[in-house]
C-alpha cells in the first residue's frame, strides 16, 4: 500500500512536468537569476562576475537616464491604456445596438489586432516620414504647421502611442462587446421604470456591471504596455534623444548594445517588481470593488 | 440594450463607425497604394491618392530582393512546433490541475499564476545566458523550447477542462482506462474549441514574433518574418530610397494574417469570451 501512495502523488507530478520543467528552465530559472545578476557587475565576456552588492542600484538611482525612462514609461503605458479603454468601450457601446453592417465594422476595427507589429510599424514610419508622410499631408490640409514625428523628441511619444492605441482599441472593443452582452436586459427595464436617464442608466447599471472587464483590460493592457518593444523598436529605437527610451528599452540597450549586465538586470528586477505590485494591487482592488 | 430608431441618431452612428473604419484601414489601404507607385510618385507632394500607374511589378521586386519565402516558411515552422507542443504540456498540465488529487496542486497553480504577473521581455536576459550555457543560441531547438509553455493556455485549458464533469474521469477509470486515454480520448475532444483557439492564438502570435526570436536567431537564413522583414526595411534605404518596395514586402507580409484572421474570425473573437471567462477561475 505504501507504494501505491507515492504512485498516487506522483503520477499528477509527471503530468505536469512538460510544462513544469521548460517553465523552471527557462522562466523561474532566469527570474532567480536576473536577480542575482542585478548585485554583480559584468559584461558577457570576462570569465567573472564580480559581487558589488547594491552598486547597481545606487548607480541607478543617481542616473537622469533611468528617471527618464521612468517617466517615458509612465506616460507610455497610461497613454495607451486610457485611450485604448475608452475608445474601446465607447465603439462598443455604439456597436452593441442593432444596426446595418455590425459584423462587417467589428472585423474591420479588430483586424489591426493580429497583424505583426513590426510590418504594420514600418509601414506607420512611411505615414510619420516628414516630407512625404501622410500624417504631414493632412495637417497641411487643416492649415496647421508640419511636425517631424518620429524625428522631433517632442512628438515621437505620440507617434509611437498612435500605433500602439490603434493596433488595440479594437482588441478591447470585442471584450466589451461581450461584456456588454451580459448586462441583463431586465436590469435595464428595471433603471428605465424608475426613471433612470440613458446617461444614469449607464453610471449606475453598465458601467458596474462590465467593471471586471475593465480591470482586465486595464491590467493586461498595462503589463503589455510595459513591455512594449517592436513598435519602439522599428519606429524610434528609443530615441530620438531618449524621448521614447521606456525602462523596458533601457534594459534592452544596457543589455544587448553595452553589454551592462548588472544595470540591465537591476532594470529588470525594477520592472519585475513594478508588474507584481501593480497585479497585487489591482487584484485587492479587484476583490473589494467589482461586482460579480 | 435598448436601440434607438431614430433616424438621425442612426445616420450619426453609422457616420461615426464609416470615419472609424476609414482611419483604422487607412494603414492598409496606403501601404498598398504606395507599394504600388513609382519611386518619384511616392515623394509627389500633395500625394496622389491612387497610383497614376500600378505598378504591380514592385511585388515581384521586392519579393526577389531578400529570401522572403524563406522567412516565412521558417515562422510557419516553428511557429507550428510550438502550437503542437503547447497542446501537449497544456492538455496534461491543465488535467492535472482540474481532475487529479495531489499535494502540490496549490503551489504548482500559485507558480503558474504568478507566470502571469511577471513580464516575460523581463526575463529575455537571463533566458539568453541560459540558452547560452546550453549552445542553444542560434538554432529552432533554443527557440521552440524555450517558447514552448504559455500561461494564457495552460489556464484557457484548465477552464475548459473545469467544465467537464469529473464523474466522466472517474466512469474512465472504472473502465480501467489510464489518465493519459482519459486526457486525450474523453476530455480533450470535449473541449476541442479551446484548443481551436489556443492553436489559433498562439500560432499568430509565434508567427509575428520578433523581440525573443531576434535575440536568439542570429545567422540571415534563420530569421524568422518579422525579423526579416525588419533587416530589409534597415538595408533596403529604410531612411530614403525603397520605400514601394518596403510597402510592397509589408504588404504580403500582412497579407496571410489578414486572410487568416477573415477565415477564423469566429474562433479568434471566441477567444475573447474564453480569456474573460479563465480570469474569473
Amino acid at each position: 500500500m505504501k507504494g501505491s501512495t507515492w504512485v498516487r502523488e506522483l503520477r499528477p507530478i509527471l503530468f505536469t512536468l512538460p510544462a513544469m520543467i521548460p517553465f523552471t528552465i527557462f522562466w523561474l530559472g532566469p527570474l532567480v537569476y536576473v536577480f542575482y545578476l542585478s548585485f554583480t557587475e559584468w559584461d558577457f565576456m570576462s570569465p567573472d562576475k564580480l559581487f558589488v552588492g547594491l552598486d547597481n542600484y545606487r548607480y541607478l538611482f543617481e542616473n537622469p537616464a533611468f528617471y527618464k525612462a521612468l517617466g517615458v514609461t509612465l506616460f507610455f503605458c497610461i497613454g495607451t491604456v486610457v485611450p485604448v479603454i475608452v475608445i474601446g468601450l465607447g465603439l462598443a457601446l455604439l456597436l452593441n445596438t442593432r444596426m446595418k453592417g455590425r459584423g462587417f465594422y467589428r472585423t474591420l476595427l479588430f483586424s489591426p489586432w493580429v497583424t505583426p507589429t513590426v510590418a504594420v510599424s514600418i509601414v506607420w514610419s512611411w505615414i510619420f516620414e516628414p516630407e512625404a508622410g501622410f500624417a504631414n499631408t493632412v495637417l497641411k490640409f487643416f492649415g496647421l504647421p508640419e511636425l517631424g514625428w518620429l524625428k522631433d523628441p517632442q512628438w515621437a511619444l505620440v507617434g509611437v502611442l498612435i500605433v500602439t492605441i490603434w493596433k488595440l482599441v479594437g482588441w478591447a472593443m470585442i471584450f466589451y462587446m461581450v461584456a456588454l452582452n451580459n448586462v441583463p436586459e431586465d436590469l435595464m427595464e428595471a433603471a428605465d421604470l424608475d426613471g433612470a436617464n440613458r446617461f444614469q442608466r449607464f453610471m449606475r447599471v453598465t458601467l458596474p456591471l462590465i467593471s471586471p472587464t475593465t480591470l482586465f483590460l486595464f491590467v493586461v493592457l498595462m503589463i503589455q504596455s510595459l513591455q512594449a518593444y517592436d513598435q519602439i523598436n522599428v519606429l524610434t529605437q528609443g530615441g530620438p534623444s531618449g524621448s521614447t527610451r521606456t525602462l523596458l528599452y533601457m534594459y534592452y540597450q544596457s543589455a544587448f548594445e553595452s553589454f551592462n549586465i548588472g544595470e540591465a538586470s537591476t532594470v529588470a528586477t525594477i520592472l519585475i517588481i513594478i508588474c507584481m505590485l501593480f497585479s497585487l494591487l489591482t487584484m485587492t482592488v479587484s476583490r473589494k470593488t467589482t461586482h460579480y | 440594450m435598448a436601440s434607438n430608431p431614430r433616424p438621425l441618431s442612426r445616420f450619426v452612428k453609422h457616420l461615426i463607425f464609416a470615419v472609424a473604419s476609414l482611419l483604422m484601414a487607412f494603414p492598409f489601404y496606403w501601404m498598398v497604394t504606395s507599394a504600388l507607385k513609382t519611386n518619384d510618385e511616392i515623394w509627389r507632394s500633395p500625394p496622389t491618392l491612387w497610383p497614376e500607374v500600378p505598378l504591380w511589378s514592385n511585388f515581384a521586386d521586392a519579393w526577389a530582393a531578400a529570401p522572403f519565402w524563406k522567412y516565412m516558411s521558417n515562422s510557419i515552422y516553428v511557429a507550428f512546433a510550438i502550437v503542437l507542443i503547447q497542446i501537449f504540456n497544456s492538455g496534461m498540465m491543465a488535467y492535472a490541475l482540474a481532475h487529479m488529487k495531489f499535494r502540490l496542486k496549490g503551489a504548482l497553480s500559485a507558480l503558474v499564476l504568478l507566470g502571469y504577473m511577471v513580464p516575460s521581455t523581463a526575463v529575455y536576459l537571463p533566458g539568453y545566458l541560459v540558452l547560452s550555457k546550453l549552445q542553444l543560441l542560434d538554432t529552432y531547438t533554443g527557440l521552440i523550447i524555450s517558447n514552448c509553455v504559455s500561461v494564457f493556455s495552460i489556464f484557457l485549458i484548465r477552464q475548459a477542462f473545469l467544465q467537464v464533469p469529473h464523474e466522466l474521469v472517474e466512469a474512465g477509470q472504472i473502465d480501467g482506462a489510464s489518465h493519459m486515454r482519459i486526457l486525450w480520448t474523453i476530455i480533450a475532444p470535449i473541449a476541442r474549441s479551446s484548443f481551436a483557439v489556443l492553436a489559433l492564438i498562439t500560432f499568430i502570435d509565434q508567427y509575428n514574433n520578433y523581440f525573443w526570436p531576434m535575440l536568439i536567431t542570429k545567422s540571415p537564413e534563420m530569421m524568422l518574418v518579422s525579423a526579416g522583414l525588419r533587416s530589409f526595411f534597415v538595408e533596403g534605404g529604410a531612411y530614403g530610397l525603397k520605400w514601394p518596395l518596403i510597402m510592397a514586402a509589408s504588404a504580403f507580409t500582412i497579407a496571410p494574417l489578414l486572410i487568416v484572421f477573415v477565415f477564423t474570425q469566429k474562433t479568434i473573437m471566441q477567444s475573447v469570451n474564453m480569456t474573460a471567462g479563465s480570469q474569473k477561475g
